[in-house]
């Protein structure tokens, strides 16, 4: 699981400039009104804005692919079903396979969506350092026990999903996972989720150790003496985060205002 | 189990912030309470971390595999911790895989956390079963643990899906679906409370106490006896 999100942080482009505070206010907005689109016509205009910020990002494409790869089976799901089951203009049929329209269009307007707010998600996520959008977001108002989660959670997740796999490795140089006999299959799915159980119980077990450790050191070196007494940083923007703003809102506005009249001219 | 991005109304999702607010604000409150709230933060931080990784761990159910919410279990270990640990765990799953999303965080906040924090009141009642052998009523209030939080979270995953998604499906094709996911995670559910069940007894047996809670049921969750030093 080698997925830092902040791998890209480091290089240089407006967003990258833009201060992480103003950047949060700014794409959320964005990602607000992409989210209220329900007219088809406006998927284009949704898209092309999505398209713009991801290429002045200057992210390279493939880590908006390999975000892609993953999302999860109910928005696959969603793609079959919905051409194949809702409505009632049939636009294609062959035997009892029926394409109808809006269930097409429904589904072009949830994919469309998705795709414009992942794509705003990367580079949110993809421009500013991972401390620093903590920080950003702790400025916002996010609370300091929540802050502190948050970021070392991130720390270790990494270690633990490489404790993990060298656990799993072990576990299969040792024969689990082979096919069992035929008379023990029955007892197999018991003994695989008992064996399980005890991989993932022994994850928690070193990391709630390891947690001890961590929050001596932690301890050792300060912590805890100031935890939500510290006043946390006001934004300081520039002109140029401003007008980042400025035009992230001119834009969510301008979408929930099409939206709105073409609402009404129907 | 996620709620996508792009599938839900803006009110919707505001409203999912709104209660996911709410829940975060009150389990802050109770943390706060504590002599030394910060003395938990990498415990739960950690274990955050650790519930996220093994619910990556696959279960092989010819012809496929399954993997598990745990989310049943996160509210027994962590107490009041699950829920900032449920809202950080789901916001990483958004940003590193796309499961869920940042608009529906939310929403997918308040579906898995609050039958968190209720499978872990099921949990804490292995207390008051006294008739039983003690390792018998762990292992009983750990499956119904497990089978209320992720049946709890299906069941408001399927009604705000059916609630909210494009209404051009006719009756009968509703009803199909409905029974359909009912079916499906019928076994899945049964499957997360054993699971949850075989991992509540190791770790009552390897390390009893992560489940120090569930031991003093007179102290609310993350308090230790006065008697006892701090963990």
């Amino acid at each position: 699981m080698k997925l830092a999100l902040d791998e890209h942080a480091g290089l240089d482009s407006p967003l990258h400039r833009w201060a992480a505070p103003y950047k949060i206010v700014g794409l959320g907005l964005l990602m607000l009104a992409f989210a209220s689109i329900r007219d088809l016509r406006l998927l284009l205009p949704m898209l092309s804005i999505a398209g713009l910020v991801y290429i002045a990002s200057r992210l390279p494409a493939r880590v908006l692919l390999t975000r892609l790869r993953y999302p999860g089976l109910f928005l696959v799901s969603v793609i079959v079903a919905l051409p194949l089951l809702s409505g009632e203009t049939v636009l294609w049929q062959w035997g009892w396979l029926t394409l109808r329209q809006e269930g097409v269009q429904a589904m072009g307007l949830i994919v469309g969506r998705f795709l414009s707010i992942l794509t705003l998600s990367v580079v949110l996520l993809g421009t500013t350092p991972f401390v620093t959008l903590v920080r950003a977001f702790r400025s916002l108002g996010l609370p300091a026990i929540l802050a502190d989660m948050l970021l070392l959670t991130y720390r270790y997740l990494f270690d633990l999903a490489d404790t993990l796999a060298q656990m799993q490795q072990a576990m299969r140089l040792r024969g689990f996972g082979r096919r069992q006999r035929p008379a023990r299959v029955k007892f197999s799915l018991w003994r695989t989720l008992n064996r399980l159980a005890a991989l993932a119980g022994t994850l928690l077990v070193r990391s709630y150790e390891q947690s001890e450790r961590v929050y001596k050191a932690m301890q050792l070196r300060g912590y805890g003496a100031r935890l939500g007494k510290g006043r946390s940083d006001r934004p300081q923007g520039t002109a140029f985060d401003w007008w980042g703003v400025v035009i992230a809102l001119i834009s969510a506005l301008s979408l929930v205002i099409a939206e709105a009249l073409l609402n009404w001219q129907r | 189990m996620h709620i996508p991005d792009g599938l839900i109304p803006v009110p919707v999702a505001l409203g999912g912030y709104g209660l996911t607010g709410l829940f975060t604000w009150y389990s802050l409150r109770q943390i706060n309470r504590l002599p030394n709230p910060t003395v938990d933060i990498p415990k739960a931080s950690l274990l955050t971390a650790a519930f996220f990784v093994a619910s990556s761990i696959h279960v092989p159910v010819p012809p496929t595999s399954v993997h598990f919410v745990l989310n049943g279990l996160l509210g027994a270990v962590l107490g009041y911790y699950a829920f900032p640990a449920i809202v950080i765990g789901l916001f990483f799953q958004a940003v590193m895989f796309a499961h869920g999303g940042l608009t529906t965080l939310g929403v997918n906040a308040a579906m898995m956390g609050i039958p968190a924090l209720i499978a872990a009141s099921i949990f804490r009642l292995h207390i008051h079963l006294r008739r039983l052998p003690p390792k018998r009523a762990i292992a009983i209030t750990a499956f119904l643990a497990g089978v209320v939080g992720l049946g709890l979270a299906t069941l408001i995953f399927v009604g705000i899906v059916i609630t909210n998604i494009p209404s051009g499906f006719n009756a009968a094709t509703e009803r199909a679906a409905i029974l359909g996911l009912g079916l499906a995670h019928g076994p899945l559910m049964v499957l997360e409370g054993l699971f949850t069940t075989m991992l509540v007894l190791f770790l009552q047996r390897v390390k009893p106490d992560m489940m120090r809670d569930s031991i003093y049921p007179q102290l609310p969750f993350g308090k230790a006896p006065a008697s006892e030093p701090r963990r």
